[in-house]
């Protein structure tokens, strides 16, 4: 199960208060994918950091019985002065996984080459987005969170993630941001629209792109 | 889980944090970490030299050096985790972006991090100072052990507490500063407590630290009698700081984002 119960999310900044997320309660369904839509700022990120438990609420719950990845989005927790092996020791470690097993996947996947023995900040946004994809892939998660990150790399990287992908989607769920029309129709079967801290759910992915479309 | 699970995930998590640190803090030269221990043990060894310059003699037994060093090392183990712990919050907030790292977790990843640091440099220094000739060896060695993970958890403690608070309030970094200074003075770094005038014994046995270097030199030496030392107190001030500080963390977490 994965449910928002009442959630509120509100941040404070230099006296500015910004509501994000306004008494949200929903309750994802099981087994499906889904796709998060909104304009920018309407607070998509902070709702993937709260699924995952990255980020509390400010009030209200989320409850989470399932095994869910961190936000993959763009080099999020990835220290920038180690190098990608470096950083992908530190995550399989924490996440109790054989090191080597994981290195050996991420290599394979995100094709790095010589570049994954150097430090992060030495990497372009589309090689850290391969290192993160590549990483979260190698571990069992029963959701992952797809955070506009499926979208970088060439044509081949795109074929190879997509193949990975839909092995994955056999046993595992997705809960994804994107602003891709062709993406969301690829990968997901309903979606939630975000829109000053409401939520509302589609079940049919046309009418959600129609409604996102009107916004 | 259950509850040895949890605890397995907590003590991989917090070890891996502990690697991560290690190489994020002394970088990729393997001297790096040199230089860690390097600094702290030179600087007290200035301070040692400065001393002897001005014709100071040995408050207690015959080696200025060893005396000073009981007292400074032990001092600046715990402002170092104290004051270590003051940023830990802000250093790690990348890494919750793995939900499976805690605050609590950097806590505990820093301080041991900091305390394996502190026991190489102390081992170092009282080494060399056995080795020329400036220190016998210690009395009672088991004591230097629980003293070192009592100073460990006393700095752990009000760490803590200061992390809390430099998370609600910024400028707390800056007050702590100059409220832990005095420390130096009211520590017995320099001079035996328990020969100063029943006034001010009675005023500074209040000071935790001064009990941890008190119990430190009780360990060194075989005839320290020390009318002030009180082994229970800084442990029971660092499981009430210690205890506050995470009701401080869980009380605050909504707050910090």
């Amino acid at each position: 199960m994965l449910a928002f119960d009442r959630v509120s999310k509100v941040y404070k900044l230099k006296g500015v208060k910004k509501v994000i997320l306004d008494e949200m309660t929903f309750q994802f369904p099981e087994n499906r994918n889904v796709a998060i839509m909104g304009k920018n700022g309407a607070g998509k990120s902070t709702m993937m950091r709260l699924m995952a438990g990255s980020e509390p609420p400010t009030t209200g719950h989320v409850y989470r019985s399932l095994r869910v990845s961190w936000p993959l989005g763009f080099a999020g927790g990835f220290n920038g002065s180690m190098t990608g092996i470096e950083n992908i020791r530190f995550v399989s470690r924490i996440y109790g996984q054989d090191t080597e097993r994981v290195i050996d996947y991420v290599k394979d996947f995100a094709e790095l080459g010589p570049s994954i023995r150097l430090p992060i900040k030495t990497y372009s946004n589309g090689m850290k987005a391969r290192l993160a994809f590549g990483l979260s892939m190698a571990i069992n998660f029963n959701v992952y969170l797809i955070d506009e990150i499926t979208a970088v790399g060439d044509q081949t990287f795109r074929k190879k993630s997509n193949a990975v992908f839909q092995e994955k989607l056999k046993s595992s769920q997705i809960i994804m941001v994107s602003h891709s029309q062709n993406t969301i129709r690829e990968y997901c079967d309903c979606g939630l629209l975000l829109d000053k801290g409401r939520v509302t759910f589609y079940d049919d992915v046309g009418d959600l792109l129609k409604a996102y479309k009107s916004l | 889980m259950n509850t040895a699970e949890l605890l397995t995930l907590q003590l991989r998590v917090i070890l891996s944090l502990v690697l991560r640190e290690t190489r994020a803090t002394f970088g990729t030269s393997s001297f790096g970490y040199a230089w860690a221990v390097i600094t702290p043990t030179a600087s007290v060894a200035v301070l040692v030299i400065l001393f002897s310059l001005i014709g100071r003699h040995a408050p207690f037994g015959s080696s200025l050096a060893l005396f000073f060093a009981t007292g400074i090392l032990t001092l600046q183990f715990f402002t170092e985790i104290s004051g270590k712990l003051m940023t830990v919050f802000d250093a790690n907030r990348a890494l919750l972006t793995y939900p499976i790292i805690k605050d609590v977790d950097t806590i505990l990843a820093r301080t041991l991090l900091i305390s394996a640091t502190y026991f190489v440099i102390m081992l170092i220094f009282y080494s060399c100072l056995i080795l020329v000739g400036m220190a016998e060896l210690p009395v009672h060695p088991e004591h230097l052990v629980m003293v070192f993970c009592a100073t460990a958890y006393l700095g752990l403690g009000y760490g803590t507490v200061n992390a809390v608070i430099a998370s609600l309030w910024d400028t707390w970094m800056q007050i702590e500063k100059v409220l832990t200074r005095p420390l130096f003075f009211i520590s017995g770094i320099f001079y035996v407590p328990s020969q100063l005038p029943q006034t001010a014994q009675t005023v500074l046995q209040w000071n935790p630290v001064l009990h941890l270097v008190e119990w430190f030199r009780y360990g060194f030496y075989s005839n320290y009698n020390s009318s002030i030392l009180n082994v229970y107190y800084p442990l029971i001030v660092a499981t009430i700081l210690f205890l506050f500080g995470l009701a401080g963390e869980r009380l605050f977490r909504r707050s910090r984002f």
